[in-house]
């Protein structure tokens, strides 16, 4: 198994190789194994004109910082709506549910709701004889015919 | 969706709101010797009613006078008025009012003095023709 050592030169090494570098007289590879150098975290501030020059101070990507104020905006949107939704279509049910008041009492219950509707059309129905002998004369010709059948005296 | 489901009602609930007999509903609907009844969509299947709303109230000349002048001032907007009149006195009126929206509208109104004084009031609201609707109802037992 092979160790591999961080430090790939020495610090008298990098010091030969900076100071190398600033002639001019580097090779690719020294410069390589130099940048390898100075990108360590641990090196003392007299590094740090070679850091900055070997790119270690790379501007780093600056992330977005976190808003968080747009989603609070959308969520609070989202839930408004929700809410309105919810409340016009609980509304909408209360409102449209079937139902009877008996005396002031709700009544829910669906047979006796059917009950008493049946009971309010019978009202207005043929049980009653006034409009049964109505509704065979609903059209206005009807209503007139039989008016002018009294005066004939055919209407008794 | 639910928005549009949840808007979607509200025309059913304003049609009648423009007609004076609304005001009877809310006044008398939840009083003493009176039966108000609500029907929706669930409950009409046979009936081809969108809206059913009728008030029986009993034993009460004031709510008889307060209907009578809520129906003189809808027979105003109505498309068709029939009436039966006992001894001068209206005592059934059906008015077939303008078609709105995709509902036709209907009022029918009912009063019986034996064995007790009695009013019918009921609102109905339907994709049908008012007049079919009228016919089957009157027949129906």
């Amino acid at each position: 198994m092979r160790l591999k050592f961080r430090h790939k030169i020495t610090f008298e090494q990098a010091d030969k190789l900076i100071e190398k570098y600033y002639d001019g007289y580097t090779t690719v590879e020294e410069e390589k194994l130099l940048q390898d150098f100075l990108t360590q975290t641990n090196l003392s501030a007299k590094y740090k004109p070679e850091q900055a020059i070997f790119g270690y101070f790379e501007t780093k990507k600056q992330k977005p910082a976190f808003n968080i104020r747009p989603y609070i905006r959308w969520t609070g949107a989202a839930v408004a709506i929700l809410v309105l939704a919810v409340g016009i279509q609980t509304f909408a049910w209360k409102n449209s549910a079937s139902y009877a008041y008996v005396d002031g009492v709700k009544i829910t219950n669906k047979n006796e709701i059917k009950t008493q509707a049946l009971a309010s059309l019978s009202n207005v129905s043929a049980d009653n004889n006034e409009v049964e002998q109505s509704i065979e004369n609903l059209n206005d010709n009807g209503i007139m015919q039989q008016q002018l059948d009294v005066f004939s005296g055919q209407g008794e | 969706m639910l928005l549009i489901g949840g808007f979607g009602i509200l025309p059913k609930l304003q049609a009648q709101s423009d007609l004076q007999i609304s005001k009877v509903f809310d006044q008398y609907g939840e009083r003493k010797g009176v039966v108000m009844v609500e029907l929706s969509d669930e409950m009409l299947d046979g009936y081809d009613f969108s809206l059913f709303k009728s008030i029986t109230i009993k034993n009460n000349r004031a709510a008889a006078d307060f209907i009578r002048k809520c129906l003189i001032k809808d027979e105003l907007g109505a498309k068709k008025v029939k009436q039966v009149v006992a001894n001068g006195v209206p005592t059934s009126i059906y008015l077939q009012l303008p078609r709105k929206g995709e509902f036709y509208r209907l009022i029918l109104f009912n009063e019986t003095f034996k064995p007790e004084h009695k009013i019918t009031l009921i609102y109905i609201e339907s994709k049908n023709d008012s007049e079919d609707v009228l016919k089957l109802i009157l027949k129906k037992k």
